[in-house]
């Protein structure tokens, strides 16, 4: 028997897509997607004739010239983002190592509830947050006083509140970033720290935080653009002490008559700055060092005997989730049973009207389903092309690679509200007719959120050896059978967080689907924001609570289905 | 409620002060026109019902909140059950920067168009944006509660706003009863008011300051006021007891927070009350012409215009000429409402007025 050489076999293949060509293609096609809308919003940015005229009559910089007159409102934004993404990634990273690398009782459980937060939307996250702590109206406040203290004890309408909100509701995707981080390190590298001395405490800082750093820096920087268009915070507790960040202020300028984009987009473009800069950093910092924890060598999981550090812990994991769920959704519930909110409860203020009304409107009952079906189509597709993205910018080595990631993280830097705009304009003019249809919704979706998948993927692939996917190549293996056999089923846990994030993301959108929604295609967070602009936070509060509701029996459902068929995969 | 004047609303009495005029009146002479109308239910239509029952939808872009607006088409919906409705709620500067956007791009998918700000509803005009229909609804409405030339759009209703307090917070001595009593620096970091740099705040804004002399907003500003984007937040805080006072109370606002139960009382002071209407219209090349108009005929007759006046959630004033009273039993022509006399001068006046809005509002 003769053995035919290598050179022959690769010949004698049938013709597949090599990984040049796909990158070439999903690479692309992502940064299509993405600047495409921008090229429209760039070209209103620099718009200086009619506010409204589009295609713009005349160009000049005036727009950006002007903004010397927001620098309050910038600093405001850059004040509040700031303070809220440290305390969501110390929050983040704490609970993220207690929870994947301690002993700490009842873990599994807690792991499950510290995703609560972000089920919750931010908006009735600050809704709740300013029933509890207003300072005349504020339950906390009023029973301050009702105990003989005088004025409020606590103030929730000032930038620390708003920072304290946004990282409660919008920071926990720190947690489950640096999370996913954790779960997929070697624990022998912590066990080699102990063995040769050191304490828990120096194990974590000197042995854990290094090697998570990527996860850790990927959620920092993703944290920090996701609190510069953070805008239901510091819309709900901003306004009332006249304290207005950039989301706030663009939101205003888009909204009055006449709109003005120009100053708006000029606004949102100033921002990329910024996050190029994020994304600089982030990228020069992981260049640097290596963060490689699964290697070849095989691993198990194992959690660190923190002794009797295991009740303090838990102490703070009962503590988070008091002030970032149990707090909230009581609040939120109760408000909703009520005719007016009151701190004292009393029947005659009891109702089901909300409810009555929130299930009597097409925007609950159509809309929910829109945004369930809009959930997983953006998470189920957008696993596969950000886990794909992740690799061709991390590991394909192809030319280009890096300016990629540059490319598909400028939807992070503008508001979405903002971004919506340039999408608006660019889908409206597109020759397929999927203007006003779920379709249009589906690609801004996927679109909008390329970030979010990106840092929560990337921060696993970093921490994988390449040599693993070298292996599978010497032994014959082509590119996207490595792809699909050795790096996808080690970014597992990446793929799974990123999978849950895009979809909660999905269904709790705001920004774009505000514009971008057709009358035959809603979906329920604009509704419910809308509901508090023009009825009542009781209803507002109603209808939130069924969103959370449906979202959480949603995902319940689906992880009950995925563990059957896990199950009957292995019998 | 606490009313300082009930006189009614005159054309005469509004230039004798010669300050304002009966409604938001651009518009003066115009080119009548006949359109052929049946009858259907118990209202005048110039549309065949029966083309319009094939068409079958009705697509409707409004400024009014979610239940308003499925409120409306509920209603609409019950009276034609074979003309399916949908909406595009967003407020009315974004609403209408996505329909200018529409068809701008060649895309006309809106067969009724509702505003609740005239600058907008002229520039679409002459956009060529509403499509002339001259109801035979308009029939029972006065000639200055339409486009000009007629047909392009009606006046549905009108909403107007005073003052609201809390009762709790403000003793009944020390409660506003005119405009100056804002400027009370009792109430400083008090106060409340919308954000918003189009409809009722821009009329406000202009009423008063024609009234009292360009000095008085500048004085407003002392009391830092809050401002928010909604009647519904403003009252909710108000409620609540977050502000002692509002400053643009809307008549329907205060109504549905009372019927809550809420502690607050509305001053309408003697000056009268700043007055918007709302505007509605078929639009040019819409998808569903004749469902269009039948809405639009509906909306303007009797039983849109109960629905209009008499659903809390609305609450807009009918102008129609046989219009009953309001849900609280009160008429239209029960208050004293003031709308700007010189369109030009008021529509001249909105960028000074937006400067100096956001200013008032640390934006």
């Amino acid at each position: 028997m003769s053995i035919a050489p290598l050179e022959q076999i690769e010949r004698a293949r049938p013709w597949r897509p090599g990984p040049r060509l796909v990158s070439l293609i999903v690479g692309g096609a992502a940064a299509v997607l993405v600047l495409y809308p921008i090229a429209y919003l760039i070209q209103a940015s620099l718009s200086v004739g009619d506010p409204q005229a589009r295609p713009p009559e005349a160009y000049g910089l005036d727009n950006f010239a002007g903004l010397g007159r927001y620098s309050h409102i910038f600093g405001n934004t850059l004040l509040v983002a700031g303070v809220a993404t440290v305390l969501a990634v110390v929050v983040g990273f704490a609970m993220g190592w207690i929870l994947s690398r301690t002993n700490v009782p009842g873990r599994a459980a807690f792991e499950q509830l510290m995703a609560m937060p972000y089920y919750v939307t931010p908006l009735m996250g600050a809704l709740a947050w300013a029933l509890i702590a207003s300072p005349n109206s504020g339950f906390v406040n009023q029973l301050w006083r009702a105990v003989g203290g005088d004025g409020h004890l606590i103030d929730i309408n000032t930038p620390w509140g708003i920072a304290w909100v946004m990282a409660l509701f919008e920071g926990s995707v720190a947690f489950v970033m640096i999370g996913a981080v954790m779960k997929s390190m070697d624990p022998a590298m912590e066990e080699a720290s102990q063995v040769l001395g050191a304490g828990r405490l120096r194990t974590m800082l000197r042995i854990t935080l290094p090697l998570v750093m990527p996860g850790v820096l990927g959620a920092a920087v993703y944290v920090f653009a996701e609190m510069l268009g953070s805008f239901s915070a510091a819309l709900v507790l901003g306004l009332p002490s006249r304290f207005y960040v950039v989301t706030t202020a663009m939101y205003q300028l888009v909204s009055q008559y006449p709109p003005r984009f120009p100053t708006a987009a000029a606004m949102g473009v100033s921002l990329f700055a910024v996050m190029f800069a994020m994304v600089w950093i982030y990228r020069r910092i992981v260049s640097a060092g290596s963060y490689v924890t699964i290697t070849g060598k095989a691993f198990r999981p194992r959690v660190l005997d923190v002794g009797g550090l295991r009740w303090p812990f838990l102490g703070i994991c009962v503590a988070y989730l008091t002030v970032a769920v149990i707090l909230p959704v009581l609040t939120i519930t109760y408000a909703s049973f009520q005719h007016l909110t009151a701190a004292a409860p009393s029947l005659r203020n009891l109702t089901l009207d909300n409810y009555r009304t929130a299930l009597s409107l097409d925007a609950v009952r159509s809309a929910l389903w829109n945004s369930l079906f809009l959930g997983v189509a953006t998470a189920s597709i957008g696993v596969v092309l950000m886990g794909f993205l992740s690799w061709l910018i991390y590991r394909s080595r192809l030319p280009g690679a890096g300016l990629i990631e540059y490319v598909l993280m400028f939807p992070q830097a503008v508001p979405r509200l903002v971004f919506a705009f340039g999408m608006l304009w660019a889908w409206l003019v597109f020759p397929i007719p999927i203007y006003g249809t779920l379709w249009l919704l589906l690609i801004a979706y996927l679109t909008v959120f390329l970030p979010l998948g990106l840092r929560t993927i990337s921060g696993v692939i970093l921490q994988i050896d390449r040599s693993l996917e070298e292996s599978a190549q010497m032994c014959g293996a082509a590119w996207g059978y490595r792809l699909r056999t050795v790096t996808m089923p080690l970014l597992k846990p990446g793929l799974i967080a990123a999978w849950l994030l895009l979809f909660i993301a999905s269904v709790r959108e705001l920004g774009a689907s505000i514009l971008l929604m057709g009358p035959k295609a809603k979906v329920i967070t604009p509704a419910i924001v809308e509901s508090w602009f023009s009825t009542s936070s009781e209803l507002t509060a109603a209808m939130a609570l069924l969103q959370t509701l449906a979202v959480a029996a949603a995902l319940a459902i689906m992880f009950a289905v995925a563990r059957r068929a896990v199950q009957a995969g292995g019998e | 409620m606490t009313e300082h004047n009930h006189s009614a609303v005159t054309r005469r009495g509004f230039l004798k002060t010669g300050v304002l005029v009966a409604a938001a009146a651009p518009l003066l002479a115009r080119e009548p026109f006949a359109e052929a109308a049946t009858k259907v239910l118990d209202f005048s239509t110039g549309a065949d019902v029966a083309k319009a029952e094939a068409e079958g939808e009705v697509v409707y872009y409004g400024h009014d909140g979610e239940a308003g607006i499925a409120t409306l088409l509920d209603a609409f919906r019950k009276d034609f059950p074979k003309i399916k409705t949908s909406y595009v709620r967003l407020q009315t500067g974004a609403l209408y920067a996505k329909i200018t956007a529409e068809r701008s791009a060649g895309r006309f998918g809106v067969d009724i168009l509702q505003l609740s700000d005239i600058s907008p509803a002229i520039d679409f005009q002459k956009k060529g944006g509403w499509e002339q229909y001259a109801s035979p609804e308009y029939a029972a409405y006065k000639p200055e509660y339409q486009s000009t030339p007629a047909g392009h759009y009606g006046v549905p209703g009108v909403s107007f706003a005073g003052i609201s307090y809390n009762r709790s917070k403000v003793k009944p001595e020390q409660a506003p009863k005119t405009w100056k009593d804002i400027l009370n620096p009792a109430y400083k970091d008090g106060i409340s008011a919308k954000l918003a740099t189009s409809g009722m705040q821009h009329s406000q804004w202009y009423i008063l300051r024609k009234m009292y002399g360009n000095d008085f907003w500048q004085e407003f500003a002392k009391q830092r006021p809050k401002g928010f984007d909604a009647r519904a937040q403003l009252f909710d805080r108000l409620a609540k007891g977050e502000d002692r006072m509002c400053v643009l109370a809307e008549y329907a606002g205060y109504t549905l927070y009372q019927e809550k139960g809420a502690d607050i009382d509305f001053v309408a002071p003697p000056e009268g009350m700043p007055a918007i209407a709302i505007y509605i219209g078929v639009v040019n090349k819409a998808p569903h012409p004749e469902a269009a108009k039948l809405f639009l005929d509906w909306a303007l007759a009797k039983r849109g215009q109960q629905v209009y006046q008499n659903q809390k959630i609305l609450l807009y004033g009918s102008l129609r000429a046989d219009a009953g009273p309001m849900p609280t039993g009160k008429k239209l022509s029960d208050f004293k409402l003031l709308f700007p006399t010189d369109w030009n001068d008021y529509a001249a006046s909105h960028p000074v007025f937006v400067k100096e809005w956001n200013s008032i509002m640390g934006l």
